[in-house]
């Protein structure tokens, strides 16, 4: 029926085939048209298929769920709540508090990353730069190996007995050992090291991507006119590494307000609510308490934040482009 | 004369601080990853103060992490859930090669109405962030009573925007008259991806396959809400019931990190540049 019924005659095939000529007659050419499309839809079926049941029918029904009260364990039907999940949210002092961790922790790791992965990108791009190879690989490992294992190495590290690693170091320098995770001042800032730590390797990866991507002519034209090292970099590498700088910002902001493993490996959101995020949130109402109406308005208010979130920066880094 | 001697000394130092820089940098990412592995040398009843380097050395507390496990269920040890990982990568990433190659080639190269509205909802499906559809998705796969299963955790990841995306770039890139020739010649489009479009995107897809390898290896959150068999449980999943040895067995605690962290690393020292490019794929084209 399809295509074994055509000879073709060399020449132009493209415009044959796309004007539809190739089998005669003009039902034959509409059923080949229709075999065709159907081969074309089939051979996409399956991915939209997953797409349907596992996001655009959950995605619906993530703002669906957020408007009722539903707890999956009670026997009782949903019940419309209309927007009363969300007015619980805002009166709700551990969201407000898990809004706070999660900007803390955006704010402790994002920045931290961008500034030394560039700083590491800059050294290790350099041609001559003797066991380049070797460093690389110990920058990227702890980004290969898996966030449980390493969440649970680091809450040895940060221990609050004598024998963790972070409180060896400190009786070395002569300091008093710290509680680190046992302490609700401290859990935080020692989430963040970990997951600098861990994501470090990444960011300089891209960043040694970008950097790949700028032409060498404009150092060579810069250094005729004399331009010394850290002038090249302040004033060529950085304004021309900034697509790399935008992508990676808006990939680690996101991600950061997502934030969840660390967490909950490594303090299951304690001391008290210290480090509880978003998403540890998120979890404890679905899946400990499991009111999945007001853990879905939680996720349905992440969700929107986020979208505002990276308008917000895609405005800010537009209209700074302009300065330049 | 001077200057010049001056600069040259200056230059010199400059490149001894960066190296310093380097080396103090690359010391401080290794030091958890050979503190671990020092550790887990040890014996636990010795364990008062740390070295770095272990002085009585012993194997015990590998084969005890192996085997920490059946203290909740005889019949598993770390190698059940070495095996689950292994089955659930696999069969996320092989079948998710196929599915986005698929799509991604009709995107790219067959005429169809709404193949637009197509591009662009497989665009969205990465601004949703997983967390967001978690709960539904949740109600969605115990409605199909895949609670507690392989086909529950391998199932929503069986296709992705990123990956459609990729191969539809990758396959735009590819002449339209190798294309053409091969459907004069009378092949379907199935023929036609198969023997001309998918042999030429081995480099893509073999990037994608590290890319999504890795990503399922380390799957986390997912199977942390559908599994509780202890028997069917991923190595990330069974990685957390060693947290609450930490107040005492360090040693088995980190033989057991070891022997999680050991194949990936591995994996990743023999193919290196594939894990590189797989993680800057998304940046580039992006």
């Amino acid at each position: 029926m399809k295509h074994t019924t055509t000879t073709a005659t060399g020449g132009n095939t493209q415009a044959a085939w796309t004007r539809g000529v190739r089998p005669k007659g003009r039902r034959k050419a509409l059923l080949y048209r229709v075999a065709e499309l159907l081969e074309s839809y089939s051979m996409m079926a399956p991915a939209y298929m997953v797409f349907l049941v596992f996001i655009f029918i959950p995605v619906v029904w993530a703002f669906y769920l957020s408007l009722f009260d539903y707890s999956i364990l009670s026997l009782k039907h949903p019940e419309f709540a209309g927007l009363a999940n969300f007015a619980k949210m805002f009166g709700d002092s551990v969201f407000r508090v898990s809004v706070w961790n999660t900007v803390r922790y955006s704010l402790g790791t994002v920045p931290a990353r961008l500034v030394l992965g560039l700083a590491l990108a800059l050294l290790l791009d350099q041609k001559n730069l003797f066991g380049k190879n070797f460093l690389r690989t110990v920058y990227f490992l702890p980004v290969v190996t898996s966030m449980v294992a390493a969440s649970i190495v680091w809450s040895l590290v940060f221990n609050a007995s004598e024998a963790g690693l972070a409180n060896q170091m400190l009786k070395a320098l002569g300091f008093a050992p710290k509680g680190w995770l046992a302490d609700s001042k401290l859990a935080m800032l020692s989430v963040c090291i970990m997951s600098i730590w861990k994501e470090l390797g990444y960011v300089m990866t891209i960043f040694l991507a970008g950097l790949q991507g700028i032409p060498l002519e404009l150092y060579e034209a810069a250094a005729i006119d004399g331009v010394t090292g850290w002038q090249k970099i302040r004033f060529i590498t950085i304004p021309l590494l900034r697509p790399t700088t935008f992508f990676i910002l808006v990939c680690e902001v996101i991600g950061s307000f997502q934030v969840f493993t660390p967490t909950y490996v490594m303090t299951g959101g304690g001391p008290g609510y210290s480090t509880t995020t978003l998403i540890n949130l998120l979890y404890t109402k679905g899946f400990f308490e499991f009111d999945m109406g007001y853990a879905s308005a939680l996720a349905v208010a992440l969700f929107l934040g986020l979208l505002l979130l990276s308008w917000v920066m895609r405005r800010v880094f537009r209209a700074e482009e302009i300065v330049y | 004369m001077n200057r010049g001697n001056d600069r040259h000394s200056r230059g010199l130092i400059l490149e001894i601080v960066k190296y310093a820089v380097l080396i103090l940098g690359a010391f401080a990412m290794a030091v958890p990853f050979i503190w671990m592995v020092s550790t887990s040398l040890i014996p636990d009843s010795v364990i008062i103060s740390y070295q770095l380097i272990p002085t009585r050395v012993t194997l015990a507390n590998y084969v005890k992490a192996w085997n920490f496990s059946r203290n909740f269920d005889e019949s598993v040890s770390l190698g059940t859930f070495f095996l689950n990982s292994l089955i659930v990568s696999v069969c996320i990433t092989g079948p998710a090669l196929i599915i986005d190659s698929l799509a991604g080639y009709v995107l790219a190269r067959r005429r169809i109405p709404g193949k637009d509205l197509l591009f662009y909802l497989a665009l969205g499906t990465m601004m949703i962030p997983f967390y967001v559809i978690a709960i539904p998705l949740y109600l969605v796969v115990r409605r199909l009573g895949w609670l507690d299963s392989y086909q529950g955790m391998i199932a929503p990841f069986l296709a992705s925007g990123f990956g459609i995306f990729m191969f539809k770039q990758f396959f735009q890139t590819i002449p339209q008259d190798l294309e053409d020739a091969a459907r004069v010649d009378g092949c379907s489009a199935y023929r036609t991806y198969a023997s001309i479009m998918l042999p030429l995107a081995k480099p893509v897809t073999a990037t994608m396959a590290i890319f999504k390898a890795m990503w399922s290896w380390n799957l986390f959150f997912w199977p942390l809400l559908i599994v509780n068999n202890i028997r069917l449980k991923t190595l990330p999943l069974a990685l957390t019931m060693f947290r609450g040895l930490n107040v005492t067995q360090w040693g088995m605690l980190c033989a057991g990190m070891t022997l999680a962290t050991l194949p990936i690393v591995i994996v990743y020292l023999s193919m290196q540049n594939m894990f590189q490019k797989g993680i800057t794929m998304g940046s580039l084209k992006g």
